[in-house]
């Protein structure tokens, strides 16, 4: 064991002295140094730690799969990571209610495994985030991460239906429930969703799993311009075919969709796409399988920062050719996006200035840019904004549940 | 009772200038139109009522409130069943009811946004031919507001399917309990920062005014099946529901009638429901192939489980029939009861067996009768509790009854409300879900938008002086009586 810093003392009488140790170079947040790492096992200790730091003004960054600590601005300090791996355990799994409940530092390839294995029933939590199978339930809501089954399943948001957390203060609390049908007091649950750990840490979750349909049919949609492939999104949003996917990649000039289904639904749905342009033909065997893996996780799988991008429908073909445009001047570009949604990622070089671009002609069509991947130092990137007056609000609500900016501070950017 | 103290000088004329004289309701009769929602048990005189015309005019009357140290209360329609647009006797009522106006339809980014006073309906009506709807479907929808919907969350029969009012909102305009306006959410999702609009949504009036709202439309379905299935007991037909959901089947919409709500559908409006101890109505849409092999998979499910009859409607009318009986069973109790109270619980849908067997042992204990019907897809359960507020005591029964059965719905892990809030009338039942400690979060994060807590008060969250009241006795919505809309 390396020699305990001297901060370690107070908690490890909190967690035991097996659950704090220095931070070591893994560590690291970007270029943030953290000091120490606890590891807590229970929503108590959890919120003793918190207690602890706040008094301290220590500023902490809970931590899960560690998949995606360079989401969002960078964070202005950081002397705790709290560990929530060891809150990993499963709670409850109710299969004919298609809910389940598990500690926050699940991994979701563990959840899986275990929901999938209820006999009698197939089902599973619908959600393909990029980061795998590594990120856990908390950092999973904590990031509202998706991929491309958002088309039909939405994000964390939908898929949340409960939650436990604790604040800076140590306070720990209930939000929702676990069922789906439920409007009982504030849905606090939308707060967690998204807030990228500057609002409390979150100790458990319930959630809302899906009946995994039997069959899967892939259609794909090669080459020709962004608005011939955008014609195609459009005629299948007319028509009646209920993708489950529908990514569009560039500069691949690609689309491809899926559809679950019943056995003749499936065919049906997939023969109709078909129909629906030229270049689109129905995929199956070793192929869909080929284009399954090209589309999963995407624009991550290079270097470079990662921004998430969302516009409007119309707005699809005009975003596709900005994006086209930065393909020519030789930067690397790589975008994923929910063809049927208007959201998506885009990984660019690092380099604020091609950031600058995209940001600009995103906004300039009517949508938004976040970061989900800086570049480790960077801190001076630019995001879209919320509405002023929403941001005060957001400011407001950061202050009412974490008054002495304990939690992540400065990693949302503008609210604290 | 104390008389509250009258609008401090000036304040009327101060309203009067904002919105026009005619638009600030002093008169008794005018206010007393406003006393009540949809839960008509709870009455409060405003002093007031303000019904503005555009945002700008939201935000004076708000700042004139907040100025002033006067609580207000938004409300839309008035359908609510929670008592959630219930005046506060020390504050005026901001009616959104002039604020109709469909502002833009746009089917090319499948969207549209309306005003806070647009009905419900209106939105799906603007958007029908073009193949679009709006999918949260009341059924108050006829007159309901989208600004109701989004404070209540609400749902619809389709909800089980198409998900909430949550699920279809992109983005609000709100007018803080301070007067600042907020644009929350907007055209696309997953706006930067926190998510105001989700927390918004569902908030009960509490934390400010929703002026203009962005709605995300749906695509009609290609097809839509319907049938009911009689069954001997409501224990069968909840084991077809089970079997529905474990075959991995998720109908449109999954009803289910008890024998008590059948004979009252049958004997007040004849709807043709087969004699049996449980319907269950359920409807399927989708692409066609998929539906038609998923509804031959639960026809044979009810089969398998029981059902001595299946009836599947073959056109439109044939649907519409099937339907009749559910969205008459309301009207029809208050044919056969001289009163009833609905309550709106949530369950596990895997412990409905449970939880109705416990229901038919509180109609013993208390002698009065329940009548279930409800959505059985997601365990949202609407027993209608029926008595006779001229029986001595009946009242009284019929409330413990219905706060007894909400008792059985938490003992097995459901919420105290599924679709109508929790307003003023579960206020103090919050306890029973929520720790002190919950309780004290959710008014912190109340109290970021509204720190004077002048937005609609004494809602959604227990204080001790709300407590101690007990709410006056039900009687049925003008609409029920009506016959325009049925409570669900
Ligand atoms: C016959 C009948 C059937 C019903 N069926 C259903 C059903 O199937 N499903 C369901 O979910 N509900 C149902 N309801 C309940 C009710 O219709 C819904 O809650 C509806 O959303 C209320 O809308 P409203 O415009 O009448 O709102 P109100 O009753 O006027 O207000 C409801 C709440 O919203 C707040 N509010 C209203 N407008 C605004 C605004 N612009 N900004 C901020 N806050 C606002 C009020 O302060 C109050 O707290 C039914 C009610 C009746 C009477």
């Amino acid at each position: 064991m390396s020699t305990r810093p001297p901060e370690a003392g107070p908690l490890a009488e909190l967690v035991g002295p097996g659950a704090v140790r220095a931070a070591g170079a893994a560590d690291a947040i970007g270029d943030l140094r953290p000091s120490l790492v606890v590891r807590p096992g229970t929503a108590l200790e959890v919120a003793a730690v918190l207690r602890a730091a706040t008094e301290r003004g220590w500023a902490v960054v809970p931590r899960g799969g560690g998949t995606t600590l360079l989401w969002g601005g960078r964070p202005h300090r950081c002397d705790v990571v709290l560990d929530t791996t060891g809150l990993d355990a499963l709670v409850e799994h109710a299969p004919a209610d298609l809910v389940c409940v598990a500690g926050a530092g699940m991994r979701l390839g563990a959840l899986q495994a275990t929901v999938g294995a209820a006999p009698g029933f197939h089902q599973r939590l619908m959600l393909d985030p990029p980061q795998g199978e590594d990120a856990t339930l908390g950092g999973l809501v904590a990031t509202r991460a998706s991929g491309p089954l958002r088309q039909r399943y939405g994000t964390m948001r939908d898929l949340l239906i409960g939650a436990q957390f604790v604040l800076a203060d140590g306070t720990v609390a209930r939000t929702g429930g676990k069922v789906a049908k439920n409007v009982a007091g504030y849905d606090l649950d939308k707060l967690l969703v998204g807030s990228l750990g500057t609002l409390a840490v979150i100790v458990e979750v319930a959630l809302r799993l899906h009946p995994v349909p039997p069959v899967s049919r892939t259609v794909v949609v090669e080459g020709g311009e962004p608005r011939e492939l955008v014609g195609f999104l459009a005629a299948v949003r007319r028509a009646p075919v209920v993708p489950s996917l529908l990514e569009v990649l560039w500069p691949d000039r690609v689309a491809i969709l899926r559809v679950d289904s019943s056995t003749a639904g499936a065919e049906r749905q997939a023969e109709i796409a078909a129909g629906l342009h030229p270049a689109a033909r129905v995929v199956d065997g070793a192929e869909a399988a080929g284009w399954a893996d090209r589309g999963r996780g995407r624009p991550w799988r290079g270097e470079g920062l990662v921004a998430g991008v969302g516009v409007p429908l119309a707005a699809i073909a005009p975003l596709l050719e900005a994006v086209e445009r930065e393909h020519q001047r030789g930067g690397p570009v790589d975008l994923a996006l929910r063809g049927g949604l208007g959201v998506g990622e885009i990984r660019l070089a690092p380099d604020p200035a091609a950031l600058e671009r995209v940001r600009l002609a995103v906004e300039g069509l009517g949508g938004h840019l976040d970061l989900r991947r800086r570049p480790a130092a960077a801190s001076d990137l630019r995001t879209t904004p919320p509405d002023p007056v929403a941001r005060e609000l957001m400011g407001a609500v950061k202050g009412a549940l974490d008054l002495g900016g304990t939690l992540s501070p400065g990693r949302l950017g503008w609210a604290g | 009772m104390d008389q509250p103290p009258p609008l401090a000088p000036g304040v009327l004329e101060a309203l009067r200038q904002v919105v026009g004289p005619k638009w600030v309701l002093t008169g008794m009769d005018a206010r007393r139109t406003y006393e009540c929602d949809g839960l008509t048990g709870w009455r409060a005189l405003p002093l007031a009522v303000v019904l503005p015309a555009t945002t700008a005019e939201v935000v004076a009357v708000v700042r004139l409130c907040h100025q002033h140290r006067l609580p207000f209360v938004p409300r839309g329609a008035g359908t609510g069943l929670s008592g959630g647009a219930l005046p506060t006797p020390d504050g005026i009522v901001i009616g959104l009811s002039r604020m109709r106006a469909i502002l833009e339809v746009d089917l090319e980014n499948e969207r549209v946004r309306v005003q806070a006073g647009v009905a419900n309906l209106a939105v799906s009506r603007a958007v029908d031919a073009a193949g679009y709807f709006y999918a949260p479907d009341p059924s108050s929808q006829s007159v309901c507001t989208i600004g109701g919907n989004v404070a209540e969350n609400s749902g619809g029969a389709h909800c089980l399917k198409y998900g909430f009012t949550t699920h279809h909102v992109l983005g609000a305009t709100l007018v803080t309990p301070d007067g600042r306006v907020a644009r929350l959410g907007g055209a696309v999702p997953d706006g930067p920062g926190y998510d105001l609009l989700g927390f918004v949504v569902g908030s009960e009036g509490t934390v400010g005014i929703v002026t203009e709202v962005t709605l995300r439309i749906v695509r009609q379905p290609e097809r839509v099946q319907t049938l009911l299935g009689a069954f001997p007991s409501v224990d069968s037909a909840g084991a077809a529901v089970a079997a529905v959901i474990a075959a991995g089947i998720v109908p449109a919409a999954m009803e289910m009638m008890d024998r008590t709500t059948i004979e009252a559908v049958e004997s007040t409006m004849h709807a043709g429901y087969p004699d049996c101890g449980a319907a269950l109505l359920v409807e399927l849409d989708g692409p066609a192939p998929e539906c038609s092999s998923l509804f031959e998979e639960v026809r044979a499910l009810c089969q398998a489980n029981g059902a001595t009859e299946v009836r599947v409607a073959h056109d439109e009318a044939e649907r519409a029939r099937l339907w009749r009986g559910r969205k008459g069973a309301f009207s029809a109790m208050g044919r056969v009861s001289p009163d009833y109270y609905v309550q709106d619980g949530v369950i596990p849908r895997s412990q409905l067996p449970q939880v109705l067997a416990g229901i038919r042992d509180l109609e013993g204990e208390f002698g009065l009768r329940v009548a279930n019907v409800f959505h059985a897809g997601d365990g949202n359960l609407h027993p209608l509790i029926l008595y006779d507020r001229r029986r001595p005591g009946d009242t009284e029964r019929a409330r413990s009854l219905a706060e007894r059965i909400l008792d059985l719905c938490l003992a097995v892990g459901g919420s105290l409300t599924g679709e109508h809030g929790v307003g003023r009338d579960k206020a103090c039942q919050m306890p029973k879900l929520f720790s002190v400690s919950d309780q004290a979060v959710m008014l912190r994060a109340r109290r970021a938008f509204d720190p004077l807590e002048l937005c609609n008060p004494g809602k959604v969250l227990p204080t001790p002086r709300l407590c101690g009241e007990r709410p006056g006795i039900y009687r049925p919505h003008l609409l029920e009586t009506a016959g325009v809309a049925e409570r669900l």
